[in-house]
C-alpha cells in the first residue's frame, strides 16, 4: 500500500541497521510500527531512530508477561510512533538506562523500578516514583503476582475518633 | 449556653470560615469548589471566606478519594482544627472513594474513614449547588443545636 | 546545595512533606531548580486490569477532571481499534464537538487562573462567569458540566437535537465576542505584558529536548499538534490554524491559547453545521481480541498518549496512561532557573499543570543558612507585591 510508505522504510532501516538483535519488526497500520529488541542494544537503537527524527520519547511502559517483565518504549517524531519492545526474565529483571539519548526518561525509569521492580543499569539514585514514600519496598504493584486486595487488608486503619 | 459558645456559634453562623484540601482528587471538584467563588453562584455573598490554615478554619472541605500519603496530613490538620469543627466530604470520593475505590494507592471507603464528617456531598464533581447547599444544611444543623 | 521543592498537598506550612520543586535561591534569584514528582498516585492502572472496558472508561475519565475527554477518548480509540469497530462519523463529530468544548473551558480557565496568579483577579471573575457558557453547553449535550462521559465504546452516548445545536452556537457566539476583549487585554495591557513578557523563558531548543508539549511547546515555536501532526477524530476535515508564538515565555503561552480559543470556536461551528447524519453508535463485543494498540490525542495541555493491550477477556491485559502535564514538568526547572522568586507561581501556572491549587513551596537560602516555606497564596502574594513596587499594578483594571 503506498499509504505505508513511511512506515515501511523505518521498519526496513532498523532490521538492517541492527540484524541479530531486533525481531518481530512489523508495520501495524499508518503511524504504527512495532518491534522487539534485546535489552542491551536498546540506548543504541533509540539514538539511532533519534538521529532519524525520532527525537520525542511520548512514554515508557512497563509489563509483566509472567516468565518476563520488560518495557515499550515509544518514540515519535510527531507523525509516526516507533514502539521498542524489550523483555528481561523476571528471576533478574534489568535494563540498560536511556538517559543518555533521553534526558527526561527519569520519570518513565523510575517507575518501571518502582512498579515493576526492574532494576534500571544506570539510573542515578534518588526519590522513588510514583509510589509513596513508605510504600513497602520489594512489592511491585503492577506484577500480576500482587494482589490488590492482600496489601489493603494488610494496611493499618487510620480512622480518627470523633471527639 | 455559654456566652463563648454563644459567640463562637454566631460568628460560625455568619461567616463560616473554610479550608480546602485536597486529598488527591481529579481536580473536578476542586474546578467547581472554586467556580462556586465565582459571579453565577457567589458564596462569598455566605459570609464563606476561604483560608489558608487549619487554626483558622471553621469548616474542613475536602475533595478527593484520600491517598494514604494524604490520609497522615489529612489528621494533622484536623487534629489542629480548633473547636468547634466540621467536615464537608466533597464528592463521591469523599462519600465514598468514589471509582478510586479499590485502588492500591487510596485508603477504601472514603473520608469518614480517615476523619470524621459532617456533612456529605454527593456528586462527580458536586455542583457549586450542591456546595451551596450543603453548607447551608450545615448552618442550619448548627443553629438547630444551637438552640 | 540544598532543594527547594514545591510540594502538592495540604496547607500548613510546619507539615514536611514530600515536595515537588526544590529551588534554592540566590537574593530573590533562583539559582538552580529540580522536580519531584509522584504525590496524586491513586493506582488507576493497576485497577483497570480487573474492571471491564467500559468501567476502565469512567476510571479513567477520572485522571483528570479538566480534560477528562481527552482520556475517554484516546482510551476509547484504543479499544475500538483493538475491536476493530468503525465507528460512525456522526458520533466521532460529537466527539470532536465535545474536544473543543472541552479545550475551550479549559483555556478559559487557565487563563483566569493565570490572571488571578498575576493579581488581575477581575480576569479571574470575568474568564470564569464567560467559562459558565461553556459550562451550560456541556451540561446540555451530556447531562454534566465536568466528566460528561459523551464516550461510549462504538461511539457516544447521546445525540444532538436541532435545538441544542442552535443553543450551542449561540454561546459560542457570545464568547467569541468575549474573546475578543480577552485577546485585547492579553496582547495590549501593559500590566499583563509587564508580568509574563520574560518570564519562565524556554527556547526551542531546549523545548524538544525536554519533550515540552502542547501551548507550552508551541509558545516557543515548536509546530507540534497532535491535531495536525496525526489527525484522529474529523481533524482532517476541518479547517484550522496550528498556533504558535515565537517569544518562548509566558506571554507566548498566554497568545496561543486565546488565539487557540477562537480555532476552536470556528471549528464547533464547522462541525455544528456540518453534522453527517447516521448512528451514534456501533455495538462492540465485551470480550476485545488480544492485541496491542497507541493512540494519541491533543489535550488542553498537550500530548495525551495512551497504549493498551488485550488479552481475549471482557477486562483489559494492561492500560498505560501518560497525560501532557507529565511532559511539560521537564521543562518547568528550566524555565525557573535564573528567573525570580516572584514569578514561580506564574511560571508554573502557564504550563497549566494538573495540580492541585494548594500547592506550597519551600525556599532555601544558602546565604542566610535559612530554609523557609511559603504557601501558594503567600507566594502570589509576594509575586503582586514584588511587581506593585516596580509600578506594575493591577488594581486599577
Amino acid at each position: 500500500m503506498t499509504e505505508l510508505i513511511k512506515e515501511e522504510k523505518i521498519k526496513a532501516a532498523l532490521e538492517a541497521k541492527f540484524p541479530g538483535v531486533i525481531s518481530n519488526a512489523a508495520v501495524q497500520r499508518k503511524n504504527r510500527v512495532w518491534l522487539d529488541a534485546a535489552p542491551a542494544a536498546l540506548p543504541e537503537i533509540l539514538a539511532w531512530l533519534k538521529a532519524e527524527g525520532f527525537e520525542y520519547l511520548s512514554t515508557v511502559t512497563g509489563f509483566d508477561e509472567g516468565e518476563n517483565l520488560g518495557a515499550f518504549y515509544h518514540v515519535n517524531n510527531n507523525s509516526m510512533v516507533v514502539n521498542v519492545k524489550v523483555n528481561t526474565p523476571r528471576a533478574k529483571p534489568e535494563i540498560p538506562s536511556i538517559l543518555s539519548v533521553f534526558p527526561v526518561a527519569v520519570s518513565y525509569e523510575k517507575e518501571l523500578e518502582d512498579t515493576l521492580g526492574i532494576k534500571v543499569l544506570g539510573l542515578p539514585p534518588g526519590r522513588r516514583y510514583p509510589l509513596a514514600e513508605d510504600f513497602p519496598v520489594g512489592q511491585y504493584p503492577l506484577r500480576k503476582d500482587w494482589k490488590t486486595e492482600d496489601y489493603l487488608a494488610q494496611q493499618a486503619a487510620l480512622k480518627t475518633e470523633a471527639k | 449556653m455559654k456566652t463563648i459558645d454563644k459567640l463562637i456559634t454566631w460568628s460560625l453562623l455568619k461567616s463560616p470560615w473554610i479550608l480546602h484540601f485536597n486529598s488527591g482528587a481529579c481536580n473536578g471538584c476542586d474546578i467547581e469548589i472554586v467556580d462556586a467563588l465565582t459571579p453565577k453562584y457567589d458564596i462569598e455573598r455566605f459570609g464563606i471566606v476561604l483560608k489558608a490554615t487549619p487554626r483558622h478554619a471553621d469548616v474542613l472541605v475536602v475533595s478527593g478519594p484520600v491517598t494514604r500519603q494524604q490520609a497522615k496530613r489529612l489528621k494533622t490538620i484536623y487534629e489542629q482544627m480548633p473547636d468547634p469543627k466540621f467536615v464537608m466530604a466533597i464528592g463521591a470520593c469523599g462519600c465514598s472513594g468514589g471509582v478510586f475505590d479499590g485502588c492500591y494507592g487510596v485508603v477504601p471507603g472514603g473520608l469518614d474513614q480517615v476523619i470524621p464528617v459532617s456533612v456529605y456531598i454527593p456528586g462527580c464533581p458536586v455542583r457549586p449547588e450542591a456546595i451551596i447547599d450543603g453548607v447551608v444544611k450545615m448552618i442550619q444543623s448548627v443553629e438547630a443545636a444551637a438552640k | 546545595m540544598s532543594k527547594i521543592t514545591i510540594p502538592l498537598g495540604p496547607q500548613h506550612p510546619a507539615l514536611k512533606e514530600p515536595e515537588n520543586f526544590m529551588l534554592v535561591l540566590e537574593g530573590e534569584q533562583i539559582s538552580g531548580a529540580t522536580v519531584n514528582l509522584g504525590y496524586n498516585h491513586r493506582g488507576m492502572e493497576k485497577a483497570a486490569e480487573s474492571r471491564t472496558y467500559l468501567q476502565t472508561m469512567y476510571l479513567l475519565e477520572r485522571v483528570c477532571g479538566i480534560c477528562s475527554h481527552s482520556h475517554t477518548t484516546t482510551y476509547i480509540t484504543n479499544v475500538e481499534e483493538l475491536a476493530k469497530a468503525e465507528i460512525p462519523q456522526r458520533a466521532l463529530a460529537i466527539r470532536t464537538l465535545i474536544a473543543e468544548l472541552e479545550r475551550v473551558h479549559s483555556h478559559l480557565l487557565w487563563l483566569g487562573v493565570a490572571g488571578y496568579e498575576m493579581g488581575f483577579e477581575t480576569l479571574f471573575m470575568y474568564t470564569w462567569r464567560d467559562r459558565e457558557q461553556v459550562l451550560d453547553c456541556l451540561e446540555l449535550l451530556s447531562g454534566n458540566r465536568v466528566h460528561y462521559s459523551m464516550n461510549t465504546i462504538g461511539g457516544v452516548r447521546r445525540d444532538i437535537s436541532i435545538e441544542q445545536k442552535a443553543e450551542v452556537s449561540r454561546r459560542i457566539k457570545f464568547l467569541e465576542e468575549r474573546t475578543r476583549y480577552y485577546i485585547k487585554i492579553g496582547t495590549e495591557e501593559p500590566t499583563v505584558a509587564a508580568r509574563t513578557a520574560n518570564v519562565g523563558m524556554l527556547p526551542p531548543a531546549v523545548a524538544l529536548e525536554r519533550g515540552a508539549v502542547g501551548p507550552t511547546a508551541r509558545a516557543s515555536g515548536i509546530a507540534r499538534d497532535v491535531r495536525k501532526d496525526e489527525p484522529y477524530l474529523i481533524y482532517d476535515q476541518l479547517d484550522f490554524k496550528l498556533i504558535t508564538h515565537n517569544t518562548n515565555d509566558v506571554f507566548g503561552r498566554l497568545v496561543v491559547r486565546v488565539l487557540e480559543l477562537v480555532e476552536s470556536y470556528k471549528m464547533i461551528h464547522q462541525i455544528l453545521n456540518n453534522l453527517p447524519e447516521g448512528p451514534i453508535a456501533v455495538k462492540v463485543p465485551m470480550k476485545i481480541a488480544p492485541g496491542e494498540a497507541v493512540n494519541r490525542y491533543e489535550a488542553p495541555r498537550g500530548e495525551d498518549i495512551h497504549y493498551l493491550k488485550s488479552n481475549g477477556t471482557d477486562k483489559p491485559e494492561r492500560v498505560k496512561v501518560r497525560a501532557p502535564t507529565l511532559a511539560n514538568l521537564q521543562s518547568v526547572a528550566y524555565m525557573l532557573e535564573g528567573g525570580w522568586l516572584a514569578d514561580v507561581p506564574l511560571v508554573i501556572a502557564a504550563i497549566d499543570p494538573c495540580m492541585s491549587c494548594t500547592d506550597r513551596a519551600s525556599v532555601w537560602d544558602p546565604k542566610k543558612g535559612k530554609m523557609a516555606l511559603y504557601g501558594w497564596e503567600e507566594m502570589r502574594k509576594l509575586g503582586i507585591e514584588h511587581y506593585k513596587k516596580r509600578g506594575v499594578n493591577f488594581s486599577g483594571l
